[in-house]
This record gives C-alpha cells, sequence and structure tokens, in this order.
C-alpha cells in the first residue's frame, strides 16, 4: 500500500507541475495555488479526511442518495479546486462550508487529504440512474462532454476536469442543473456554455448515462 | 547492578550519589505522588458527582470513565479558563492546581465507562440512523463519522459511546444555542444547530445504549 501511494504521489507530482496557465476562471493564486505546489501526503491525508468521514464514508464513496459525492479516485487538482473555491466563497456548499473552515485544514491539509483520497479505490456501487435514458445521454455525452470530459468519463487531472464516471446519478443531475443554471458558480464557462441549451430531460439522460461509466482503470 | 556498576557507582563519590537520591526521591515526589494525589482528589472531590471511578449514575452528570486523556484535560483546562462554562464546575476546578489536570485525566481515562441503557426504546430507531448516517437533508454527518463506532471516540473526540442521554442531548442543545463553544473547528456547534430536538433526543438515547455491557 505504501508503495502505491508514493507511486501515486509521484504520478500526481507531474501534471501539477505542468499547470502553468491561469484561466480567468481558475486563476491559480492564494491557497489554491500554496495545495497545488505542495507536495501532499497522504499519510497526513488519511488523518485530516478524518473530519469528512461523516458525510463522505470512510472509503470517500460519499451516499448513493447523491446527497454526498463519492470522492474516491477523484484527481487531487479537482479535489483541491473544488475545496478551494468553496472556502474562497468562489463555490456554494452550505452544508459543508461551516466544516471547512481554515481552523479544520490548512492549504497543507487539503493537498495531504486531496492524494489520499485520489488513491483511495472505488470498490462500492455507485447510485444509477433509471437506466432509460443512457442511450439518449450517450449520444450527448459523446457529442459534447468526451472531449473535455473524456470518453470513457475518466476527467483530465491537468485541466480540472473532474471524473465523472460511477458518481452518484443524483449528484450529478444536481450540479448539472446547478452549472447550467448558474448556481455553481466556479465552473468552467466553456462547460457553462456548452450546458445551456439543454432541458431538464437532457440533463436526466446525461447523468443516467454518466453514473453507468465503469470507474477508469488507472 | 553488577559488580562492576556498584563499584563505579562508589568511586563516582558521594556527590554524585546524593544526586542520584535526590533525583529517586523527585520521581517518587512527582510521580507516584501525583497519580495519588489524583485518586485521592478523585475519591474526594470527583466522586461527588462524577462517583470514585469516573462511571456517574446522576444522569445530568456525565461519566467520565475512559474518555481520551487529551479530551479531559482539554476539559479541564477549559473551565479553568472560562472557555467552557459551568456553574458546577468552575469553582471545582477553582481549588485544582494545574498540576492536577494531567494526573486526573490520566487516571480518569484509565477506568472503563460502563454502558448504560436507553430508556426510551422508541427513539432509538431514529438515533440509530442519525449516528450511522446523519440526516442529508439537513446536511447533519453521522455521528459515527468521527466519534467511531460504538462510539468510542477518537484522538480529540470524546468517547461518547455509553454516556448518559441526559448528559448528552443537554450538550447538544448547548452546541446548538452556542453556550458551549469550546469545540475544535466548531464541528459540534454546526452539527447540533441542524438537529431537531427530536433528532437530539433520539440520538442521545441510542448512545446510551452503546459501549461494552
Amino acid at each position: 500500500m505504501n508503495k502505491f501511494l508514493t507511486t501515486m504521489m509521484v504520478v500526481l507530482s507531474l501534471p501539477l507541475a505542468a499547470v502553468a496557465q491561469t484561466p480567468a476562471w481558475n486563476e491559480l493564486k492564494g491557497e489554491l495555488k500554496a495545495a497545488l505546489e505542495s507536495k501532499g501526503d497522504p499519510v497526513r491525508g488519511e488523518k485530516a479526511f478524518d473530519s469528512c468521514v461523516g458525510c463522505h464514508r470512510k472509503d470517500a464513496s460519499g451516499r448513493t442518495s447523491g446527497a454526498y459525492p463519492r470522492l474516491s479516485g477523484q484527481h487531487a487538482t479537482v479535489l483541491i479546486k473544488q475545496i478551494a473555491d468553496i472556502r474562497a466563497g468562489r463555490r456554494s456548499n452550505p452544508k459543508m462550508e461551516p466544516y471547512l473552515d481554515d481552523h479544520a485544514l490548512t492549504a497543507f491539509e487539503i493537498a495531504d487529504l486531496a492524494i489520499y483520497v485520489q488513491g483511495l479505490p472505488i470498490s462500492s456501487e455507485n447510485g444509477k440512474g433509471p437506466g432509460t435514458g443512457v442511450a439518449a445521454g450517450r449520444q450527448i455525452y459523446d457529442r459534447d462532454c468526451a472531449s473535455c470530459h473524456g470518453g470513457k468519463g475518466e476527467g483530465n487531472a491537468e485541466k480540472f476536469y473532474p471524473m465523472v464516471a460511477a458518481q452518484h446519478y443524483n449528484y450529478l443531475l444536481r450540479e448539472l442543473k446547478f452549472i447550467r443554471d448558474g448556481d455553481r458558480r466556479n465552473a468552467n464557462p466553456d462547460m457553462v456554455k456548452a450546458i445551456k441549451p439543454y432541458s431538464t430531460a437532457d440533463l436526466e439522460a446525461l447523468a443516467d448515462y454518466m453514473a453507468q461509466l465503469a470507474p477508469p482503470k488507472k | 547492578m553488577n559488580k562492576v556498576d556498584r563499584d563505579r557507582s562508589h568511586k563516582a563519590g558521594p556527590g554524585r550519589a546524593v544526586v542520584v537520591i535526590a533525583a529517586v526521591l523527585a520521581a517518587m515526589l512527582a510521580g507516584p505522588a501525583a497519580a495519588e494525589d489524583a485518586k485521592t482528589i478523585a475519591a474526594t472531590v470527583c466522586v461527588a458527582c462524577h462517583a470514585g471511578d469516573g462511571n456517574s449514575v446522576i444522569p445530568m452528570f456525565p461519566k467520565i470513565a475512559g474518555l481520551q486523556e487529551e479530551y479531559i484535560v482539554k476539559q479541564l483546562k477549559d473551565f479553568m479558563s472560562g472557555r467552557r462554562k459551568s456553574d458546577i464546575m468552575a469553582p471545582v476546578v477553582a481549588a485544582l492546581k494545574a498540576e492536577d489536570v494531567a494526573p486526573l485525566a490520566t487516571y480518569f481515562s484509565s477506568q472503563k465507562m460502563k454502558a448504560g441503557e436507553a430508556e426510551d426504546k422508541k427513539a432509538v430507531a431514529l438515533g440509530k440512523l442519525i449516528f450511522h448516517d446523519g440526516n442529508e437533508e439537513t446536511g447533519v454527518p453521522a455521528c459515527v463519522g468521527c466519534h467511531q463506532p460504538e462510539g468510542v471516540g477518537h484522538v480529540i473526540y470524546p468517547r461518547i459511546g455509553g454516556q448518559h442521554a441526559t448528559y448528552v442531548a443537554q450538550q447538544l442543545k448547548n452546541f446548538a444555542a452556542g453556550e458551549r463553544n469550546n469545540d475544535v473547528s466548531r464541528y459540534m456547534r454546526v452539527t447540533a444547530k441542524r438537529l431537531s430536538e427530536e433528532e437530539i433526543n433520539a440520538v442521545a438515547q441510542y448512545i446510551a445504549g452503546l459501549g461494552a455491557k
């Protein structure tokens, strides 16, 4: 396990070092920059993750209801960005925000827990959609989403695009609506533009398709 | 001590022997004496409310047997500084010396908390749900996340399994109202505020029945 984690750290440090350009929607400054540049330690990260398990569960699988997302296997860059954005008020998350304040976590602990969580296996089942939208969802995904989030929903660590495969259906649907309706304020403007024309039925189909994508092999 | 060592210590002369004797005496006075003092304080002061072994039998007074050592130290210090307010504990800790804190924590921490029993059996089902899953609607984290299975606690998070329901419910209400505010990173104030009164009573009932019988 230690060897595995060490390997994960090395693997992670590569894309992080490559993060250079800072687009306006994701300006790399403040603690976001500090956390991205710090070398996360998964052993410390496991400890820092203690205060997250009440909602996200010990294995970081979240809740199949979709109330809380799966975090296990998510790119560390994505986790760091989302935590830093919530702390800085760039993304609203009233349920989580009070548990995330800077008394609870330092910028370095964010890096620690991100590398730890990224290395966790995606073992348990996620919450699936009704299944009736999969075919329609695949069409939309391949046309508009795959170019950024990957053909298999694996995301892109370097560009802060989250892995969407194996995520809980209801969580995907909720966030899709938030992004379309402007409620997830820290989304990439390209993403907001792409999703704008979609009906709620389109988003349900999309979430249905993404939720049944198998966890990407690492 | 073998013969050579004995000879060496003799050769070191009376000065060294005095130092050694003084050190031994100091250790006897500090270590075991402090522990003895703690037992005496427990048996003469704490006993009135918490019982001599820390297993209080009065529902409004917490069981302190088997609580994490760090947690007891923090609470006593917080009572002393006024960070945790209690009309009952304030005069008690005022009579304590700062050096009593650590040995008292060691003593009570080494005792075993006895499990209690849920009195309101109907509330236990909801309490169990809150303890293991929290409330997704209102953003209440599961208690088990920090307080661990069976509520045994974890480093800074106190053991709660087996604690009196009356005490647990009162503390949750105090946290919710901000009357108790010595929690780490506001976790308990935020969480307790999100619990309904029904949930507070239910989870307190469930917690009372946890732990070794």
